[in-house]
This record gives structure tokens, C-alpha cells and sequence, in this order.
């Protein structure tokens, strides 16, 4: 799991049914000072957890998947912690 | 996932039998502005694309996870059409 910001948003009207009502956002990874340390990704956002702005922890690869209820969606990437803060 | 555009259709007739009725597209791969990058990839369509399209694709074991993929011997498919993409809080340092 890493760290990342919402730097915008993905619009997609036609997707797979397996997407139905899931937002997607472009993250920006980044360190815990907020610091750029990779390239920007598109993320989806099963539980509907993120806005622009919002720090947020996100999973990559087929672990990705296990984000939504179904455990059944083609994504790369998904936010699943919304971050308050880091101490 | 990453932005890609559909340049072109890939056709065959001799195909793994888990293959068979799926349409597969040639896509380049494109950053957030719809510029050209240098990776291309061949992806089942899931979302009836046409040429031209700006789309998501989504790759790895991840792109089995649709009805029309299933159990398909494949490694991307196109999952979205993009309508528009926003940046709201670009940092300027990427």
C-alpha cells in the first residue's frame, strides 16, 4: 500500500458493468512530507472514499481488485483509506 | 490502468478458442492530455471502442475481471471511454 494524492478526476461515462458507480481519480504518490516520488497513476474509488485535494492510501496490482465487495472488477489501482493525518 | 488511444483493429482468424468473438484493438498508450507514449498494446475491447477512442486499459491479471474476459488468455482490456479529465490539484513538480 502506498501513499498518495488526488491531483484529478478520471470521467467515464461507458465502462465495464464491473465499474458501475465507481469513480476514478488520477493520484499522485507521494512521501509522507507530500513530496512527488513517482509518476502519476489512475486509481478507482470502490467505496467512494476520496475527493481532489485528499491525501489517501491506495493498492495496486490484482490486490486492487479485493477493494470492491465483488472482488471482481479490472482495475490496477484502488484508494481504500482515506489518510486524517500522519504522525 | 493507464490512458491509451484506439490507433487500430487487430484482425485474425486463427485464435485460442477463448479468444473467439472477441474484438481486439490496437491501442497506444497516451498520457492525461491524450499525448502519444511510446508503449503500444493489443486489448479486448469490453466497452465497444472505435477507432479514435480515448480509453482506460487495464492490464496484468486484473484485465481477466470482466464478463467478456473471463477465463480469455489475456493481459489488457479496454475497461472505460474517457469523457474528459480534470486536474484540480496538480503540484507542478511531475
Amino acid at each position: 500500500m502506498k501513499l498518495g494524492r488526488v491531483v484529478g478526476v478520471v470521467w467515464a461515462s461507458r465502462k465495464v458493468k464491473e465499474m458501475d458507480g465507481c469513480r476514478m481519480y488520477i493520484l499522485q504518490p507521494v512521501s509522507s512530507e507530500g513530496v512527488s516520488t513517482e509518476l502519476p497513476l489512475v486509481a478507482a474509488d470502490p467505496k467512494g472514499l476520496a475527493a481532489p485535494g485528499d491525501t489517501v492510501v491506495y493498492v495496486t496490482s490484482t490486490d486492487a481488485t479485493q477493494a470492491f465487495d465483488s472482488g471482481y472488477a479490472p482495475v490496477n489501482a484502488s484508494i481504500v483509506e482515506l489518510v486524517d493525518g500522519i504522525s | 490502468m493507464i490512458f491509451a488511444r484506439v490507433i487500430g483493429t487487430v484482425v485474425s482468424s486463427q485464435k485460442d478458442p477463448n479468444l473467439s468473438g472477441k474484438k481486439l484493438l490496437l491501442c497506444r498508450e497516451v498520457d492525461h492530455e491524450g499525448k502519444p507514449l511510446k508503449s503500444y498494446h493489443v486489448a479486448v475491447d469490453a466497452v465497444q471502442a472505435g477507432e479514435g477512442s480515448f480509453v482506460l486499459l487495464s492490464y496484468g491479471s486484473s484485465a481477466r475481471m470482466t464478463e467478456e474476459t473471463k477465463n480469455a488468455p489475456i493481459d489488457a482490456v479496454i475497461m472505460a471511454i474517457v469523457d474528459d479529465v480534470q486536474i484540480t490539484h496538480w503540484s507542478g513538480d511531475e
